[in-house]
């Protein structure tokens, strides 16, 4: 526990700097109450936003990272080498607006970039075919660009990333790096994780780019994505060979669920067993601060197998459900009875104290105390040694 | 059923012990502090949960894995895996049953005779044990029922099984191999 809280308290110094841009800039965007929520993985938005917006407001960039950081937090165990590649996008996308600002970091996550640029490449090819099929709906501005894909990489972390860096592509056709960078961010859902490693020297950049309202961008944001989202869907049955675009899919769902209360119709809301299952996730990611994230990986694979299993096949999807289903029936309390008996102990016999040695043999019980006061029988009493016991 | 012979043998189902799976994370913490009747072992990870009605011990692990023991038979363990569960959930826990499996029984046995064990080991040589400087009774191991059945020289017996039926097979199986070996008949 202390190591988590350790890590919490690590996160939240950093979160609290980056808390306090954002929330004097934070007029604008209501989604504030949303983010706060996800205050732990907060750290891994701030890594993103400075990666997405080379030059807009921290504040902004970490709010609209904030809804995908359950997702940021799982995909990042799972690979390293994806989220580097998104690095690469950011500076070049930097490279259009502020060079100023970008030349510094830049250099540094270059040395990221390198690594992925070979991987990115064998990417463009899936990011191609989505491209005709993405609604254009966005403003061709170049600061938006860096706006948007970040916002969208960030939010589709998991999801379909070649289909949301695609709909990037399309908002900014022109500019010949946009497809490299695409490809990139496709190729690494999972990428969005490296944006930490940069967090700091993305955050001067992303306060460079502050050319828009951030409200209507969020919006539009919202938007592609949601129909990234339904195409996602669309795709993820589709493509059972490709068991890590469904599970993109899916955890895309989950980044939606929580966005815009959108009806899951696949992935964990698949089955029968639907209401359960959807809370499962939800409930993992308000244990975030306690769980690791390994932890939450490891349930999550454990959905996700379970969900592309019953993608792949109803057959065997059915199969398994009916197993589950014939456990799970908790009725809550029909068929199970509580336990009435411990309430007969709720006497006002109080003893509060410190303990030197407690025992215990199978159901006898041997107390060894110190220090305490107690009421018993409506009186009062303090001892400084007290030896006790009991049978359960 | 449970002997070969008129009377009948009276097989004491004294453990069965079960798993189940709650499918979310635990909160060890919150069980220890909020749960009635728990004993919070951090050094192991694990939680024990004691019920009274089924007297069963549960041992609660954080990832949702939860061992039931304790229980008198197979579906006691069930209803107390049940119960514990609905404990679990009314702590506020998205908890769902599922994965329940009774993973070993142990039952006792008394044999109306004693029996030899130099010459029940000798009978049976390579499928039974007997080590007296180590335990007092004699192991015989039943493969295809993977059972285990210790063989003391009063002429009590312990099988340890997978579920109940095979305990009970083991017995049977058994018996007629005591049979053979009893004290005051084949004493060499």
């Amino acid at each position: 526990m202390r190591e988590l809280f350790l890590d919490e308290g690590l996160e939240d110094r950093v979160l609290d700097d980056l808390r306090h841009l954002w929330e004097s800039k934070m007029m604008q965007s209501k989604a504030m109450e949303d983010f706060r929520k996800n205050n732990i993985n907060s750290s891994n938005f701030v890594l993103q936003l400075p990666a997405n917006y080379s030059q807009t407001d921290q504040e902004v960039t970490g709010q609209l990272y904030k809804v995908n950081v359950p997702v940021v937090v799982t995909q990042a165990a799972a690979g390293q080498q994806p989220v580097s590649q998104p690095t690469q996008k950011v500076p070049e996308w930097k490279e259009t607006p502020a060079p100023q600002s970008v030349a510094v970091p830049q250099n540094t996550t270059h040395q990221q970039e390198v690594e992925p640029s070979p991987v990115s490449a064998a990417s463009v090819t899936q990011p191609a075919h989505p491209k005709a099929n993405l609604p254009p709906g966005q403003e061709n501005n170049p600061p938006q660009k860096p706006h948007v894909p970040a916002v969208e990489t960030s939010q589709l972390q998991g999801a379909h990333s070649p289909e949301t860096e695609v709909a990037l592509e399309e908002n900014e056709p022109s500019p010949h790096p946009e497809p490299v960078n695409l490809s990139m961010t496709a190729s690494a859902s999972s990428q969005l994780l490296d944006f930490q490693i940069c967090t700091e020297e993305t955050f001067t950049q992303a306060a460079q780019l502050k050319t828009r309202d951030i409200d209507d961008i969020l919006k539009e944001v919202i938007e592609e994505e949601r129909v990234k989202a339904e195409r996602a869907r669309s795709l993820a049955p589709a493509k059972t060979d490709n068991q890590a675009e469904g599970v993109l899919g899916l955890d895309l769902d989950y980044n939606y669920s929580e966005l815009s209360d959108i009806v899951q119709l696949d992935g964990p809301a698949d089955n029968s067993d639907i209401e359960e299952e959807e809370g499962v996730p939800l409930e993992e990611n308000d244990f975030l601060g306690i769980i690791n994230a390994e932890a939450i990986k490891a349930l999550q694979e454990g959905d996700e197998s379970s969900n592309s299993i019953s993608s792949s096949s109803d057959s065997e999807g059915v199969d398994e459900l009916a197993n589950v289903e014939e456990e799970d029936p908790l009725n809550s309390g029909d068929d199970v009875i509580e336990q009435d008996i411990p309430d007969l102990f709720d006497t006002d016999n109080v003893i509060v104290c410190q303990y030197d040695k407690i025992h215990r043999s199978k159901n006898r019980w041997k107390f060894h105390l110190k220090d305490g006061v107690m009421c018993y029988g409506g009186r009062d009493y303090v001892f400084s040694k007290a030896v006790g016991e009991a049978e359960w | 059923m449970d002997s070969s012979n008129d009377d009948a043998l009276d097989i004491i189902i004294t453990n069965v012990v079960a798993t189940f799976r709650t499918r979310c994370h635990l909160n060890l913490r919150t069980i220890a502090l909020e749960g009635i009747n728990v004993i919070y072992k951090p050094e192991l990870g694990k939680v024990l949960m004691k019920l009274r009605k089924p007297k069963i011990t549960a041992s609660i692990w954080s990832s949702g894995k939860i061992i039931c023991t304790g229980a008198t038979s197979e579906d006691e363990a069930k209803l107390g895996a049940r119960r514990l569960a609905r404990c679990l959930q009314k702590l506020g826990f998205k908890v769902r049953f599922s994965a329940f499996k009774v993973v070993n029984v142990l039952a006792v046995c008394s044999m109306p005779f004693a029996v030899h064990l130099i010459d029940f080991t000798k009978n049976n040589r390579p499928i039974a044990s007997y080590e007296p400087e180590l335990h007092p009774a004699a192991m015989y191991r039943i493969k295809h029922l993977k059972a285990t059945v210790q063989v003391f020289s009063t002429g009590s017996v312990t099988v340890t099984g997978p579920n109940v039926q095979n305990v009970a097979t083991a017995v049977e199986q058994i018996y007629p191999l005591l049979f053979e070996c009893q004290k005051p008949l084949c004493k060499s």
